[in-house]
């Protein structure tokens, strides 16, 4: 097993799939980012690895062998086990997303889905969002005073649109996290559909050119294959 | 093999019914018939006997026995009775023994009337007494005989006509349901031959429908709207496979010749072309499926008052800087709320994509608008662009999937956009038409119901 990370400090995750390729691709994916992964393919190995409770999160497939994982989430979730569950699941209309998240589901993933989607989703669900109730936000040189609605980037004013002004908290909110296109459609704009032209592309573009100061390094990079990354540290 | 079928079948349970109710029915009428006609000639026997008795009892001796003598003489048939007792008890003159009733003029009913002449044997009669003025009785009386025989006669003729009559009504029940069940068993055949997979045929329908015909009618429509669904799919099937195979085939060529290369990095861009590829036909699939989730779902139950006002407003915003950034003027008339009954989420989706398509197909320096309002009582919805527009032939095609236009071949994207606008214009019941807009296209959503009631 090749780990990027301390395989202490990276959580468990615990793989419930019954499709080998993707399983394995799955595995992979999240190994490479240095979590431990669990995987298990039926529904009666899924309840007793949850009941053991070792897992940090689950990402469970919403058909099984022909049973059905939701049905196992909502029986765990009774049980009053807590643990963050990644819905995976070739039904995308709204209702079944709904009956998903519903059933104790915390996030819910189309297939086909990019591995990097997934591990963005993972990651955003195992990092709850610090404190709601802050509110300044920082990084860099920029502070964010949410009850003010104001921006400074090193002590000068920056005029935000209030559409841009919420794209920017979403990401100050998850500093050094990727974060999707579908992340940010859902998260800002609150759209269940990606547009056929990048038009968040075009939003970030122009936020970045009211927030970055020439010659510093930009605050959100791309990230590759992924979607973007707020810079923690600049 | 039909008659056992039809042993069965409720069609025969039907006859039976039916016989059995005509049955019922005809024994009531004549029930009541055989009551009302002995009823009736049996008052008429009462009355007579009370109305002459009043007068005989009133005459004179000698006329009282001039007319026993008389009534005795023509009584051939020995059907009348008639007596005169002395105040003691004696027979005076008659033909009926002693009888104990009450001498009161009313009528009696006796079971066994005991007549004087010794051949005659005692039969059921009416018989009526009434005192005269002289202390003596007259009584008078009639054989019942008649009444019992008419009686006898009725009840003879409704026993004879009920076999006949049961077997009238089986017959002809079983003629009804033997029509009716052969009708289903036609139905039925037709239906397994559909099963079969033959699908041309049609449920039999006749010139004046009646209950199964309407069913039948209903039933060929739903195959009419089966077959087109199948073709549709069938067309559907097609369009994937060429359009999922194009970029397959492009990924396998641009792999194989990575691979064959000796040039890592001639290997990591063909990887990479080759995985643009895949993004393609990845959202493809998706577009189709979200089509046909669309066209599946059942408009009802998540239908919400929605503000088209507002969802305009909303895209607007999300698409400004997208205009802005191509040179593309962007400009937003939705002043007014234009309420209807929609799927909020949808009406976005499907706005979102008539405006990317405007968007896409505008040159530098052109304007898209996009106007919402209430025309003539129904919310209209209009995108517009100074683009190169949509050639009169091909307005109906341009929201079919897959259809190609020289418009698609230029720009990024499934081409489905306009499809899945399409699908949920359909499911809100709003109608989706292109127009020229001179320059340009002319993109109309408009309700086919009134507007919605703003929420209060």
């Amino acid at each position: 097993m090749s780990m990027t990370g301390d395989p202490l400090k990276r959580p468990s995750v615990l793989l419930i799939e019954d499709e080998k390729g993707l399983a394995e691709e799955i595995s992979a994916e999240l190994q490479s980012l240095g979590y431990r992964v669990q995987h298990v393919d039926s529904v009666a190995e899924g309840f007793s690895a949850a009941r053991a409770g070792s897992s940090a999160i689950m990402v469970v497939d919403r058909m099984l062998h022909g049973s059905d994982g939701l049905s196992m989430v909502e029986a765990l979730r009774e049980e009053g086990v807590k643990t963050p569950v990644l819905l995976i699941s070739a039904l995308s209309s709204v209702d079944d997303r709904i009956r998903g998240l519903k059933a104790g589901g915390d996030d819910y993933l189309t297939k086909p889905f990019a591995m990097a989607e997934l591990a963005a989703r993972v990651e955003a669900l195992l990092r709850r969002l610090d404190d709601v109730r802050t509110t300044k936000l920082r990084a860099g040189g920029l502070e964010m005073d949410l009850i003010e609605q104001t921006v400074m980037r090193d002590g000068t004013l920056i005029e935000l649109l209030p559409r841009e002004f919420k794209l920017l908290e979403y990401f100050l909110r998850r500093p050094g996290r990727i974060v999707t296109r579908a992340m940010l459609l859902e998260g800002v704009w609150h759209y269940r559909f990606i547009p056929e032209t990048n038009v968040v592309d075009v939003h970030i573009g122009n936020l970045r050119r009211k927030i970055d100061i020439a010659g510093a390094p930009p605050l959100i990079i791309n990230i590759r294959g992924a979607g973007f990354m707020l810079h923690a540290g600049a | 093999m039909r008659a056992p079928e039809f042993l069965r079948s409720s069609a025969l349970r039907l006859a039976l019914a039916f016989a059995i109710a005509m049955t019922v029915a005809s024994s009531l009428v004549f029930g009541l018939v055989y009551l009302r006609i002995t009823a009736v000639s049996e008052s008429r026997v009462r009355s007579i006997l009370e109305d002459e008795a009043w007068k005989g009892a009133n005459y004179s001796d000698e006329e009282i026995k001039n007319a026993v003598t008389q009534r005795l003489t023509r009584d051939l048939r020995h059907l009348d009775y008639v007596a005169l007792f002395s105040e003691s008890g004696t027979l005076l003159i008659g033909n009926v023994g002693k009888v104990t009733i009450p001498a009161d003029g009313r009528s009696h009913f006796v079971s066994e009337a005991p007549r004087t002449d010794p051949g005659q044997k005692s039969e059921p009669a009416i018989l009526v007494a009434r005192l005269r003025p002289d202390g003596s009785l007259l009584m008078l009386g009639r054989n019942l005989d008649e009444v019992f025989t008419l009686r006898r006669t009725v009840l003879q003729a409704l026993v004879g006509a009920i076999g006949p009559m049961l077997l009238m009504a089986l017959a002809i029940g079983a003629f009804f349901a033997r029509r009716e069940s052969r009708r289903l068993i036609h139905i039925h055949d037709t239906i397994a031959r559909i099963m079969r997979g033959d699908l041309q045929v049609r449920l039999p329908v006749r010139r004046r429908p009646d209950e199964i015909d309407r069913v039948s009618r209903d039933v060929n429509l739903m195959l009419d709207e089966i077959v087109r669904l199948l073709l549709q799919v069938k067309n559907v099937s097609d369009n994937i496979a060429h359009d999922l195979r194009t970029p397959l085939a492009v990924m396998c060529a641009k792999l194989e010749r990575g691979l064959a290369g000796s040039d890592d990095h001639e290997l990591r861009v063909a990887t990479r072309q080759a995985l643009s590829e895949l993004d393609k036909a990845m959202m493809t699939i998706t577009a189709l499926l979200r089509i046909s989730e669309v066209e599946s779902a059942l408009r009802s139950s998540g239908f919400k008052s929605i503000d088209l006002s507002a969802i305009c407003a909303d895209v607007f915003e999300f698409y400004e800087p997208l205009g802005k950034a191509r040179s593309v003027a962007m400009v937003l008339d939705a002043r007014s709320p234009v309420p209807t009954l929609g799927d909020g989420d949808l009406m976005r989706e499907a706005l979102a994509n008539l405006i990317d398509n405007a968007v896409k197909f505008t040159p530098e320096g052109g304007t898209v608008t996009l106007s919402a309002a209430i025309e003539a009582g129904r919310p209209v919805v209009r995108v517009s662009d100074s683009g190169s527009g949509v050639a009169p032939g091909e307005r109906d095609r341009i929201f079919e999937r897959f259809y190609r236009t020289i418009r698609n071949d230029r720009v990024p994207g499934s081409g489905l956009g306009l499809s899945i606008a399409a699908a949920i214009a359909k499911l809100h019941d709003f109608e989706l038409r292109v127009e020229d807009n001179r320059p340009g296209a002319l993109f109309i959503m408009s309700g086919r119901g009134a507007s919605a009631k703003a929420p209060p």
